[in-house]
């Protein structure tokens, strides 16, 4: 009988009954044909890997890292909340030792999702990669986390989630945002002021394949994570680079992804985007499992494989080159934050960093303004403020003191908070308080 | 009258049963099990019974037997050319279940379009081997086979294309994975359809010679059904040619004699508490628990349904042992059984020796166990009242944490939809059976530890004989429709046939249950389409560029393993 040389958790949740509408690429049938696969290749009987069942996400899992308006049960579902759940039980399937590393093959997908939540957009509600390494901080304490999202759509929600935070490192590689949904994650955005160099993108040409992929995997995201010394690396393991992908202009494979896996090692890999589902998922969902548990995949391939038609041209591979002699700086020698006079990339005030951003929310169609300020402070990573308003709706409030905040920025959080009650205009308020562990909300 | 024998290690139980008015053991006999002569038991057994009814009132015989077991277990089996198509994915050489073991390149996928054909020459090379080899039973075996069979049934034609296998020159049996059962699990497939051929010339001699000697004794009018590991029966015939299906069907007799003598129908726990193992059946609303997708033969996942069977190593038998510093023994019982119990003349401690030491049981000569237990404590320094206590209380214990992991894991098992993992049952037991020796000594014991209520049936001891003879015939089938292919196919029935477009699930519904009726009726069991069930029915709408382009149906009709009797009382 086969056995694995790492026992690998996987946390199979396809939500056979929703779909955000009867048509949309993220419907019931979307696992189907991937649990038939999986189920045909007989991979919950390779000895050391087993399913788990997810747990279910409590409203304070999710209000740990978001601040939802009105509140959690207005913008997610029970889906969202099972979703993010079976993140939360790989990662502590993996920190209880039960499993060297899991795979949460859930849905719906999470990575659009910002720190603000009005609704969903990119398919996205609740940032289910967030939701679970907050879950971990808080119950295993706080951990160094590197994120690499390997979704062919830039990971713009986790970006937003960890842009302020030294301790997560982001690095996105994707479609080009020139060229793709959500025309994001140029190589310019480093992270906030207290967190410059966390925050890597890394935007491939259309059409590039295996070839360019584990180039940059190489020369740009391994040599960095090497440096970072993560204590966890999480995949987000979107599979929409794939060439088959009806929604994308990526060249990857099945043997590509489970190659990249096999570099990267992830110790969680959490399910994103991919809506190729007969001709990509089933496969690529194959090669993941077998990379992490540490089974040959070597034949594992698409019906429809032709290395020769998918390779990418020899243009594309210089500038992916280029892209691999550039890109390494922007995280070892991050260029200073140099404030701006334009309020959408941030400038500063004194001690206070201030950003002005205007948010789509393509799937619910929803438009938010939001003002964010975090303080600059060389004991800690700052208080962060936002005031934001969704399309015509009331003006509300998020105040989050970080884990590791100084009695400084504690207390002026609470100054905020209290301010904000007394004289402020704010339908709903919402505290995030990662130090003491304590989540408030006002307005109801 | 319906005769059971269930032909055990140690003992074959035989009884018959008189149905005409009411429910009643008519006889019951126990006679030793020679393995190297199973038949001889099974007469043995037979030719007692008759002694004591007219056998002209006999209608049917169900027999369980460890033949295919023990085949495989002492590796009496048969040379089997095991012939695959496998398509990209695993490695198919992890599983090779033996030597004529060969991959022929061709694919089918999870829809069960065939992306490449198979390949003919190297087909013919696979085969050429296999017949120097002097293999004569195959194994057909693809991957998705159960989604399209046309591999399997190629490699069937090119094995052996003639009409009347029995005069075929080159092959005598072929087994068809597709035929197994509708279950998508390839390497299952394919260690199932290898045991199916390793024992069935074996399987098919012992069956001819059951026939002839029932036609011997005068018999030759009744029913013969093999008992299966799910709880159910199937006809002699129908045997011939899933052999594999008999495999460990000992368990699942003992189970359902359980629910032949009582009326279960709370979430309820059965303990079947023998000499070396004690073995614990989950039923959920009065039905006992199928494994989910089927049991291991050797170090082999099968597809052979079973009942859910859990052994753990302590039984009447079990040596008693102790470890650690005086002042803090721990005593410990099982796993390892060391002989008979002193009373019954053995020379180690065991659990029945501390129960009749403790009066919850006479057993034997209680004196020798007194003695012995005096000695065995005042060498670990103990009080020998303190350590038959001990060593009871640690049984009782042992159980009580296996049934509960047991029932954890029942209850953690995974589910796919939001409604299931919100509303999800929950297996809580309501009620405790004890079958087996030590049952009736046990029973205060682990009524205190389980804290529900806890029943010893009447005639526990040829439960399993009883639940032979009285259990009724299954079957299973799974239906999978795809109304953009306009295809309907049933693999265990080889059925196909074409769908209109507007297909629904409430169509494959009928057609599962009106199939599973039919086929029974073939094989000459009558059932009413009442007692057929849908177990899963599932219908997604398959969408392609935003338009929906048809429905993708999957439906699982079964017969539920059930009695033709029971002996109720309602207590």
């Amino acid at each position: 009988m086969l056995k694995s040389t790492n026992k690998l958790g996987i946390i199979f949740f396809p939500a056979f009954d929703w779909a955000i509408s009867p048509t949309h690429p993220e419907r019931q049938e979307r696992l189907l044909y991937t649990q038939d696969q999986l189920r045909e290749e007989g991979i919950f009987d390779i000895e050391g890997v087993r399913e788990y069942k997810p747990d279910v996400a409590d409203i304070e899992d999710v209000e740990r890292v978001h601040f939802c308006f009105p509140d959690v049960p207005g913008v997610a579902t029970r889906s969202h909340l099972i979703s993010a759940g079976g993140a939360m039980k790989a990662a502590d399937l993996v920190m209880q030792g039960e499993r060297d590393n899991a795979f949460a093959m859930v849905r719906p997908p999470g990575h659009h999702a910002m720190k603000v939540v009005h609704g969903s957009r990119g398919f996205c509600t609740i940032n289910i990669e967030a939701v679970m390494i907050e879950h971990i901080r808080e119950q295993y304490g706080h951990k160094r986390v590197a994120i690499v999202d390997t979704d062919c759509h830039h990971g713009d929600g986790s970006q937003d989630v960890y842009w302020h935070d030294p301790d997560t490192l982001f690095i996105s590689l994707h479609q080009d945002g020139r060229t793709l949904y959500p025309g994001t994650g140029f190589p310019s955005e480093l992270g906030g002021p207290n967190a410059r160099g966390r925050t890597i993108n890394i935007p491939l040409p259309p059409h590039t394949s295996d070839e360019g992929f584990l180039m940059a995997m190489e020369r740009i995201v391994m040599p960095i994570l090497e440096d970072f010394k993560p204590d966890l690396i999480i995949n987000s393991a979107g599979q929409d680079n794939h060439f088959t992908d009806p929604i994308t202009n990526m060249n990857f494979s099945a043997r590509g992804y489970a190659a990249l896996n096999e570099m990267l090692k992830p110790d969680i890999a959490v399910l994103e985007g991919g809506y190729s589902i007969q001709g990509a998922l089933p496969y690529i969902n194959l090669g993941i499992c077998l990379a992490m548990a540490g089974v040959d995949y070597s034949h594992v391939m698409e019906p429809n494989y032709n290395a020769e038609r998918i390779r990418q041209d020899k243009r594309t591979t210089e500038y992916i080159e280029e892209l691999c002699r550039q890109l390494p700086k922007l995280y070892f020698d991050p260029p200073p934050f140099k404030p701006s006079d334009d309020s959408r990339h941030g400038l500063l005030s004194g001690d206070t960093f201030i950003r002005h951003k205007q948010i789509y929310y393509d799937t619910d169609g929803i438009n938010e303004v939001q003002q964010e300020t975090v303080t600059v402070c060389p004991n800690c990573r700052g208080l962060y403020k936002v005031e934001t308003r969704a399309d015509s709706g009331p003006l509300c409030l998020g105040v989050e003191i970080p884990i590791n905040a100084c009695p400084k920025c504690r207390a002026k959080g609470y100054k905020t908070l209290e301010d904000a009650q007394i004289k402020g205009t704010y339908r709903y308020m919402q505290l995030i308080n990662r130090l003491d562990k304590e989540y408030l909300r006002y307005g109801f | 009258m319906l005769l059971g024998i269930d032909v055990g290690g140690t003992h074959t139980d035989a009884v018959a049963i008189d149905t005409a008015d009411g429910v009643r053991v008519a006889a019951s006999c126990k006679v030793a099990t020679r393995h190297d002569d199973l038949l001889s038991s099974v007469t043995e057994a037979l030719e007692t019974i008759l002694g004591k009814v007219d056998k002209n009132a006999v209608s049917q015989l169900n027999l369980s037997t460890t033949l295919s077991t023990n085949a495989i277990v002492q590796g009496k089996t048969e040379d089997v050319g095991v012939i695959v198509s496998s398509g990209p994915g695993i490695d198919p050489h992890n599983f090779m279940p033996c030597r004529d073991f060969h991959v022929i390149d061709g694919s089918i996928d999870h829809r069960g379009n065939e992306v490449r054909a198979l390949a003919p020459r190297q087909l013919s090379e696979a085969i050429d081997a296999c017949r120097k080899n002097g293999v004569r039973v195959y194994a057909s075996v693809g991957k998705f086979s159960t989604r399209n069979p046309r591999h399997e049934n190629y490699i069937r034609r090119m094995v052996c294309n003639c009409v009347d296998e029995s005069v075929c020159e080159y092959a005598d049996f072929v087994t068809l994975g597709h035929q197994l059962g509708g279950a998508l699990n390839f390497p299952r497939r394919v260690a199932t359809a290898y045991f199916n051929c390793a024992v069935w010339r074996l399987y098919n001699q012992f069956a001819t010679a059951v026939e002839k000697a029932l036609k011997d004794m005068g018999l030759a009018h009744v029913k013969v059904n093999i008992l299966k590991a799910d709880g159910g029966t199937m006809p002699l015939s129908q045997s011939r040619k899933m052999p594999v299906q008999s495999i460990f069907s000992g368990p699942a007799a003992s189970v359902m004699g359980i629910i032949a003598l009582t009326d279960i129908f709370h979430d309820s726990v059965i303990l079947d508490i023998g000499g070396t193992t004690t073995d614990i059946a989950v039923f959920a609303s009065g039905s006992p628990l199928i494994e989910r997708e089927g049991i291991d033969i050797g170090s082999h996942p099968t597809l052979v349904t079973a009942l859910k069977v859990h052994s753990i190593g302590i039984g009447g038998d079990s040596a008693i042992s102790v470890s650690g510093p005086g002042g803090k023994q721990d005593v410990r019982v099982g796993p390892s059984r060391l002989g008979p119990s002193v009373c019954l003349g053995g020379d180690h401690v065991t659990l029945t020796d501390a129960l009749n030491c403790i009066n919850a049981c006479r057993v034997g000569d209680v004196q020798k166990s007194r003695a012995a237990i005096d000695a065995f404590a005042a060498a670990h320094s103990m009080r020998p009242d303190d350590l038959a206590e001990a060593a009871v209380a640690r049984a009782s214990d042992s159980i009580l944490n296996a049934t509960r992991e047991l029932l954890d894991e029942i209850n953690s098992k995974p589910v796919y939809t939001i409604h299931e993992l919100i509303q999800g049952k929950k297996i809580v037991p309501k009620k405790v059976y004890l079958m087996g020796g030590p049952a009736q000594a046990l029973k205060q014991h682990l009524f205190s530890r389980f804290q529900l209520s806890t029943e010893v049936p009447d005639n526990f001891d040829v439960a399993n004989a009883i639940g032979a003879a009285l259990t009724r015939t299954t079957w299973e089938l799974e239906v999978f429709a795809d109304t953009q292919r306009h295809v309907l196919f049933i693999p265990s029935l080889s059925y196909r046939e074409n769908i209109p477009t507007r297909y629904c699930l409430d169509d494959a519904k009928k057609d599962a249950v009106n199939q599973l009726v039919m086929h029974l009726d073939s094989l000459g069991v009558m059932l009413k389409a009442e007692n057929a069930e849908i177990t899963h029915a599932s219908s997604f709408n398959m969408i392609e560029d935003m338009e929906q382009v048809g429905r993708n149906i999957r439906v699982k009709a079964q017969v539920r393993p059930g009695v033709v009797k029971t002996f109720g009382t309602g207590k």
